[in-house]
């Protein structure tokens, strides 16, 4: 098994080399001098060249791939056009509130999300299944946006309950935090409900009940046990994509968080910022990847991945 | 695969039910909320703030939002990130608004003399100030910061460059600048290679903000490193977190009167509908509404805060340009033909609300030269199809692009939108196309944009910024893909900034400007748009900066 | 599958062929608007702006003075093309390497595989924004991003299948008879690939139409004048709080044409039941 995580692991590099040279290859061939956009509206040409210069732009692309790649080692991620600070800074407290934002969100979507399911597989096809499910599909279907504008107006224009925007505070972050779990407490619940009716018609489990023992017991203690394998499979995967920036909910709330961050850099050209969080955020998705696969070989011994 | 495994039909549709009852829901509920807005006249709800932060606002602390953060918080390097270099520096001279006419005031300087050719000025420099960490003010710091302009690579380098040896500084010939000379602390003489009567009020751009050489010496992170960056303005930055806010406090080594704000954070929301949000939500204590739609204005802010809204022109020009390059263009006829297509008056009363002034020449209302009596295009669009007819072009036949930019507000956006629609009717084809900012700009560099609205504000209280930035040379009216053709006219651009008599040079420009305009057509003036804020419960009066720039002086906001 | 086998199907599968039923209308919709509307959907009215829902404008006007049911009509095609187009060009390629892949095996398999964990390494909005970026946004843009944003997945599910069936002794038997390489790649892998390749495409509709609606939201798909119900939700965003219609009507579209597809997605799984993995 540790031979087959270092092969994965390895393979991971690889990719994120992969990413690292396809990214900067993709933001090269666009049209459009950075430096314009960076100098803004009333910039002379001179002083455009200038900066052009300055920043190495001048040179050919492989010299600056390889001083991209030998500065990226050392941690050195080049300065942001667009915020004009050391693009390892930028990214190291968006991070935090990304971090924060993952964290809530994944929270409310996992206490949320297996407890619809495990409840409306328990009263399978009546009132209550309806309303969780409800509830569920609404996160699915429903695109973040939209979820984000209805609880912005609700609870902080309408009730004035809570912050619209922000980062400041634990409260800052409920609002984001429902907006961006619900899509994956729908998800969980869906998969909760359909795996624990599947383990509910094993054979073990009608042994349980054939013991006396009570619904509630069975259930948590017998049943759920083995619905949680695929679940938390999918909650790391989940989790590590909120925690690549979620780009949608970070920018309607306002959070400086990594994903708005990235929609920063692409609407202002900021090549060094755009390639220091496109490889962030695929570095935790691979990462996350890596995680996932290794938890069900964990906590299945029985599964074998084919090679 | 199990059927328990999916869900059971009905389920599906009962979920399917369900969910839709719960967003009609929501949606009737957005709804009423709309409607409460409307039916709130002008009673003024209790604040909000204290039940949304649960603590309330600190004294003296105003918050208030942008849409863009800051690259930067030196002005050796920015054209316009201006908001903390106008709070924390000084210039030798402020144009600030004095009884609603904006008046360039001295500031750091004490008095000043200027001689008969209007070549060479004397300064006597406040005495007394010191920078925010002690330092004291002496004319060689004004020296090395018009110096320093010249040699780091900088933007904002027009207004020193008209100073005698600045050339040869900037090329590393000379290693001081030769038309700058101190006489002692307090006194220090410019020379300049022309006469520029506009010559102090582009001292109080705030590019010309002066910095200290010592403390300059000193530290390494000026402009990015808020401890770095040293002033003598009213207000110090204490904190500046990328993409996220930044706060300004008072600095009490400030020289002057103190202002009645203490501290100033500036968030960076970079959503209109956020910003929005927030300011009816207490989060903010004042709010720009020229990001807003000038309809939601209207429909809310003016009914519900009709006395805490603060107008203001915008001192700009929001024009058309036509690229005399492209082949229908280059025809003079075409182009009055759409400046008579363009009901003007019309698009301000019901796209910018009202809050608009109509503008006919180059230099707006609120600078100085600007000429009421010009008579601009009239809106005639049966003229404009005769004059078309007349040229010998058949209805479709003239086809051109109307690039838009599409980081353009709304407003600018409808804009576009309705003025196509105006040629259409005159059987023009102007299609318009999408460019993201940087395309766009890239394009409009290149002089290859057939068509585009724009707006340029000013960056100082002359005529001479405007017209030479699109008519003063070859290069500079190709860059702003104008492309206009006449040489005699880009020559007399160029030179009028040395007639020294006020009166003559005004008449230059007016005269200027009706050949460009009336004669030639060769852009199309549309209108100034008037900036609105709006101050929530804690702000008692604010003064906007003199040219309606989104930045503006702390100092000049009071709270209760 | 013959027709009362079919008509049984049906009858199991109410939602689904609902479903059906409300994307043939929306389709029918989008076909025939010119037809259904006497609005042009560009045409601004500025004198009639924001105002609501009244007999000439039965969902009201927008900030243009546009009609929005129009603008939801003409806004429907851009918006399924977004959804079907773009998701079948990725099924075409996604088929076409993955049954490369998984037949040709070896180094060819290796480079595929690995190009497609690259890309599914990104996570996928950003992946998008990244493309729309390099190649422009707009129509063509929006669309060719949605394409290749979505090839990966199918290619490794397509391969996975491609493996299972070389392994099957229809297979084995037709190549110990000497059948060609490729014509049991063509003839006898591909057909027994369809049944999946019909559910991804039905699955891959909404999230391509949610793809293209969250990059409309963010200023980076359609651009105006065109318009699609993402960049209408967009645009109306300013105004919810003052005209709530003018993304009231889009958000419900998108949500039901989400839902139908994705139930009719569900319905056609279990109906062909394809060796796939419910996710």
């Amino acid at each position: 098994m540790r031979q087959s995580f270092l092969r994965r692991l390895a393979e991971s590099v690889v990719i994120l080399i992969g990413v690292a040279l396809l990214i900067f290859i993709m933001l090269r061939v666009v049209p459009g001098n950075p430096i314009e956009i960076m100098m803004g509206e009333h910039a002379n040409q001179s002083t455009v060249d200038r900066m052009t210069a300055e920043l190495g732009l001048d040179k050919p692309i492989y010299v600056q791939f390889f001083r991209y790649i030998t500065g990226a080692l050392r941690g050195d991620f080049g300065t942001s056009y667009s915020l004009g600070k050391p693009v390892s800074s930028l990214m190291r407290s968006a991070f935090g509130n990304t971090l924060k934002l993952s964290v809530s969100a994944a929270v409310f979507a996992w206490v949320i999300g297996i407890l619809c399911g495990v409840l409306s597989a328990v009263r399978a096809g009546g009132p209550a299944d309806h309303i969780f499910m409800g509830f569920s599909l609404m996160g699915v279907s429903m695109p973040v946006f939209m979820t984000a504008m209805v609880l912005q107006f609700f609870f902080g224009y309408y009730l004035h309950w809570l912050p619209i925007s922000g980062s400041g505070s634990w409260r800052n972050f409920i609002l984001p935090a429902i907006a961006l779990g619900w899509n994956s407490a729908g998800a969980i619940s869906r998969l909760t409900r359909s795996t624990l009716l599947d383990v509910l018609q094993e054979d073990y489990i009608e042994t349980a009940r054939a013991k006396g023992l009570t619904e509630t017991t069975v259930v948590l203690f017998h049943a759920l046990r083995n619905t949680m394998l695929p679940v938390v499979t999918m909650m790391a995967i989940q989790f590590s994509g909120m925690l690549s920036g979620a780009v949608i909910t970070e920018t309607v709330f306002s959070i400086n968080g990594i994903g708005r961050l990235s929609v920063l850099a692409i609407s202002g050209r900021d090549i060094p910022l755009l390639q220091g969080t496109v490889l962030f955020s695929t570095a935790v998705v691979i990462l996350g990847n890596l995680i996932s696969d290794s938890l069900y070989s964990v906590l299945d011994p029985r599964i074998r991945r084919e090679a | 695969m199990k059927t328990q495994n999916r869900f059971h039909k009905s389920t599906l549709i009962k979920s399917a039910v369900t969910l839709l009852t719960a967003l009609s829901l929501s949606v009737c509920l957005t709804a009423c909320g709309g409607s409460q807005t409307d039916a709130g006249d002008n009673s003024q709800t209790p604040s909000p703030s204290g039940a949304v932060s649960s603590v309330a606002p600190e004294e003296g602390l105003l918050r208030t939002a942008v849409l863009y953060d800051i690259t930067t918080l030196d002005v050796a390097k920015t054209t316009d990130d201006y908001m903390v270099p106008m709070n924390i520096f000084d210039r030798l001279f402020e144009t600030r608004m004095v009884d609603g006419t904006a008046q360039v005031l001295k500031s750091l300087c004490e008095d000043y003399s200027i001689s008969e050719d209007g070549m060479r000025y004397d300064f006597v420099l406040k005495s007394g100030v010191v920078f925010s960490n002690g330092s004291a003010l002496t004319a060689s710091d004004v020296k090395y910061s018009f110096e320093r302009l010249l040699t780091a690579a900088a933007q904002n380098t027009d207004i020193p460059l008209e100073v005698v040896g600045a050339d040869a500084l900037m090329k590393k010939e000379a290693d001081s600048l030769a038309g700058f000379e101190v006489t002692d602390d307090t006194h220090f003489s410019i020379t300049l290679k022309a006469p520029n009567a506009g010559f102090l009020a582009e001292l109080s751009s705030p590019a010309m903000s002066i910095v200290d050489a010592e403390t300059m010496a000193q530290v390494k992170g000026f402009g990015t490193d808020p401890a770095d960056t040293i002033g003598t303005g009213p207000y110090i930055i204490t904190e500046w977190e990328a993409n996220d806010h930044y706060t300004l406090v008072y600095n009490d080594k400030y020289w002057g009167p103190e202002p009645s704000v203490k501290k100033l954070i500036v968030r960076v929301i970079p959503d209109p509908s956020t910003q929005n949000l927030m300011f009816q939500n207490g989060e903010l204590d004042m709010i720009d509404l020229i990001n807003l739609d000038s309809a939601i204005v209207e429909s809310s802010y003016k009914k519900t805060h009709a006395d805490k809204i603060v107008t203001t022109p915008r001192v700009g020009l929001t024009y058309l340009v036509m690229n005399e390059e492209n082949e229908y263009l280059r025809d003079v006829n075409v182009r009055k033909a759409i400046g008579m297509a363009i009901d003007v008056d019309t698009i301000i009363q019901n796209l910018y609300s009202g809050d608009a002034i109509r503008e006919c020449g180059i230099i707006p209302t609120g600078i100085w030269g600007h000429n009421d009596s010009l008579a601009g295009f009239s809106y005639d669009p049966e003229g404009a199809k005769k004059l078309l007819s007349d040229a010998g072009y058949v209805k479709g036949q003239i086809y051109f692009e109307l690039s838009m930019d599409s980081s353009a507000t709304s407003d600018t956006q409808l804009l576009y939108q309705d003025i196509s629609q105006e040629l259409g009717k005159i059987g023009i084809n102007a299609e318009v196309k999408t460019y993201d900012h940087a395309s766009w700009l890239a394009l409009r560099n290149s002089g290859r944009m057939d068509s585009f609205i724009a707006r340029w504000g000013m960056d100082y209280n002359d005529p001479s910024n405007i017209m030479y930035t699109f008519f003063g040379s070859r290069d500079n009216a190709r860059g702003r893909s104008i492309n206009y053709q006449d040489s005699e006219t880009i020559a007399r651009v160029a030179a009028a900034p040395s007639i020294v008599d006020d009166q003559k040079r005004m008449a230059e420009y007016q005269a200027l400007e009706k050949k460009i305009i009336l004669d030639d057509a060769a852009w199309i003036p549309l209108l100034e748009e008037l900036h609105l804020y709006c101050m929530g419960d804690r702000v008692e009066s604010f003064i906007p900066q003199w040219a309606g720039f989104s930045d503006f002086y702390a100092a000049d906001v009071t709270l209760k | 599958m013959n027709r009362d086998k079919l008509l049984q199907l049906m009858r199991e599968n109410k939602v689904a062929v609902l479903s059906a039923l409300v994307i043939l209308l929306f389709v029918l919709a989008a076909v025939f608007a010119p037809f259904l509307t006497p609005y042009d959907p560009k045409e601004m009215d500025i004198l009639h702006r924001l105002s609501g829902p009244d007999a000439a404008h039965l969902l009201g006007t927008d900030e243009g003075g546009r009609d929005i049911l129009t603008r939801m009509l003409y806004g429907a095609r851009v918006s399924l093309l977004a959804g079907v187009l773009p998701t079948l060009m990725s099924m075409l390629l996604g088929t076409a390497l993955g049954l490369l892949s998984g037949f040709a095996g070896g180094v060819v398999d290796e480079i595929i595989m690995r190009i497609a964990d690259v890309m599914l390494a990104f996570p996928s909005t950003l992946l998008a924004m990244l493309i729309v970026y390099t190649i422009g946004g707009g129509l063509t843009g929006v669309f060719l991003t949605l394409a290749l944003v979505n090839w990966a997945g199918v290619a490794r599910v397509v391969r996975a299948e491609t493996l299972r069936l070389r392994g099957s002794v229809f297979v084995t038997a037709a190549r110990s008879i000497g059948v060609p390489q490729t014509r049991i790649a063509l003839r006898h892998i591909l057909p027994g690939c369809i049944p999946t390749m019909i559910v991804l495409f039905t699955l891959g509709v909404p999230s391509a139409i949610l793809t293209e609606s969250s990059l409309s939201f963010l200023g980076l798909g359609i651009q105006p004048p065109a318009t699609s119900w993402g960049l209408m939700i967009n645009q109306g965003r300013q105004y919810l709080y003052t005209a709530p219609w003018c993304s009231f009507a889009p958000c419900v579209a998108i949500m039901l044409i989400v839902l139908a597809f994705n139930f009719l997605g569900d319905g056609l799984r279990d109906a062909l039941d394809p060796h796939l993995e419910s996710k």
